[in-house]
């Protein structure tokens, strides 16, 4: 009895030893992955944003493919509507989907898109969170002062992928979700009229990518 | 030399029926506790005093639309970069007491060091503030601090959400630390006379200008994407203090101010 006490003793005394090694190392794994993983996309979106030989339209069609690839839409987009998911209908869901995913794509390659002469590297500070990683970059444009965005990558199905971007200490993902809520509230709970007002707002990007 | 001081003074007090009336106003509808996510959303939300807080809002919004927009506009076309970072330059190093006050008041040696030092190279080598050379040469990087933040620091809550017209965001805490900012401010002490007051008001209005400068391009977004603005600026702005105050990394520049949109001063300048 006690003998096996004493195994138990051991073999947890072992196991947390070789955890407790194996835990930062893997850690330091996961942001060497992550970390790599936005400096090739970084790579890709700069690439595609300074493209000199292509206009604007086709920079920024460019650019929308590379976000879609890399960013987890499905997730960030239910963490936005939050506790609303639940509420709506499978077919308000997937409408919402469709729209956030075209929302997000839209606003984010408009704003890169104008970014010429862009030019990007990896900070300083890259730190493991508890569910994914944390990877600073420091974006520099001409005639702007350069500034910092970091980028939450977790892993999904094995491949990483970007679920937040964080500039000066805000999340896009908890302003984003703070205003849809606001939006659903203000109108009595109705999720029907979120995807109202974000169909209108996709059809004012439309209008203004056009008047470019 | 008394004269001045009691006129900040009330201006300062003038925050205070203010405030009560904001907070006497409408208040919005506290969700049963039948319906506890409605509740906890509430909550986390911190704006009880939301509907005086949107009316607020549509009043700064036209504000801003005719009149602090249009000038920030007009001195960005005006006034070329170099002139405008030798500005923003001279508001951060005039800011120097209350961000050296602040990080000693929060028990931060090294950064209130770097305050310190950062003022006599830029006061000197600088030539009055205009180029900071702490960081271009000596690599020594502007911080802000605000009284906000150390009441913050302290254990003070930060109250509930406030929107107040031309100052911008804040809360009780921040909004009080605005004004113990300005009343601590040594140079709101000396003198008295039309010069004098014309150099405090000058550099009010400078610092009104230069903020909303640095902010055309943010708040254009804002108010292009958002489907909300009003609950989008009171999100980010609750973050970014929350960011600030836990100095995880330097959000905020040294010519920031402690409420409102008052931190957008060189908001774009970030650590590096």
């Amino acid at each position: 009895m006690h003998d096996l006490d004493r195994r138990a003793l051991l073999g947890t005394a072992l196991f947390l030893t070789v955890a407790g090694l194996a835990g930062p190392a893997m850690a330091q794994a996961d942001i060497g992955r992550a970390a790599n993983f936005i400096q090739s996309t970084g790579q890709e979106l700069v690439a595609a944003v300074n493209d000199q030989t292509r206009d604007i339209a086709a920079r920024r069609q460019r650019v929308a493919a590379v976000l879609r690839r890399a960013v987890d839409v499905e997730s960030v987009g239910r963490f936005i509507l939050g506790r609303w998911w639940r509420q709506a209908s499978p077919q308000e869901q997937q409408e919402y989907l469709k729209l956030f995913e075209e929302t997000l794509i839209r606003n984010l390659s408009a704003r890169f898109g104008e970014y010429q002469g862009v030019r990007f590297a990896l900070g300083r500070t890259q730190q493991r969170t508890e569910d994914d990683v944390l990877v600073n970059t420091v974006i520099e444009r001409p005639n702007t002062a350069p500034f910092s965005l970091d980028w939450r990558v977790a892993e999904i199905n094995g491949q990483p992928k970007i679920v937040d971007v964080i500039a000066e200490g805000t999340s896009l993902r908890l302003t984003q979700r703070s205003e849809y809520s606001s939006v659903i509230q203000r109108n009595n709970g109705s999720v029907a009229a979120l995807l109202t007002a974000m169909r209108g707002q996709i059809q004012q990007l439309a209008q203004r990518e056009q008047g470019r | 030399m008394r004269q001045p001081i009691r006129s900040r003074l009330s201006r300062a007090a003038l925050a205070a029926p203010l405030l009560a009336a904001v907070l006497l106003a409408g208040c919005a509808t506290r969700p049963p506790a039948s319906d506890p996510e409605a509740l906890a959303d509430y909550q986390q939300t911190n704006d009880p005093a939301e509907p005086t807080n949107r009316r607020l809002y549509a009043v700064h919004q036209a504000i801003d639309q005719y009149a602090l927009r249009p000038v920030a506009v007009g001195y960005r076309a005006v006034v070329p970069q170099p002139v405008r970072s030798g500005v923003r330059n001279v508001l951060g190093n005039l800011r120097t007491p209350v961000i050296l006050a602040n990080d000693m008041l929060q028990g931060e040696p090294r950064r209130a060091g770097d305050t310190l030092g950062r003022f006599v190279i830029n006061s000197t080598l600088g030539v009055a503030g205009i180029f900071d050379v702490a960081e271009s040469w000596f690599g020594v990087r502007g911080h802000a601090e605000d009284y906000g933040q150390t009441l913050a620091r302290w254990g003070v809550g930060e109250g509930p959400y406030l929107f107040i017209p031309v100052i911008g965001p804040s809360n009780p805490r921040d909004l009080v630390g605005f004004g113990l900012g300005i009343v601590s401010d040594p140079l709101s002490w000396f003198g008295q006379g039309a010069v004098v007051d014309g150099l405090v008001y000058g550099r009010a209005g400078m610092t009104v200008v230069d903020t909303r400068e640095s902010l055309i391009d943010t708040i254009d977004d804002v108010n292009r994407t958002s489907l909300d603005s009003y609950s989008t600026l009171r999100s980010a702005y609750r973050q970014r203090r929350a960011a600030e105050i836990s100095n995880a990394g330097e959000v905020a520049p040294a010519a920031a101010t402690s409420t409102g949109f008052g931190v957008g001063t060189g908001m774009d300048q970030q650590r590096r």
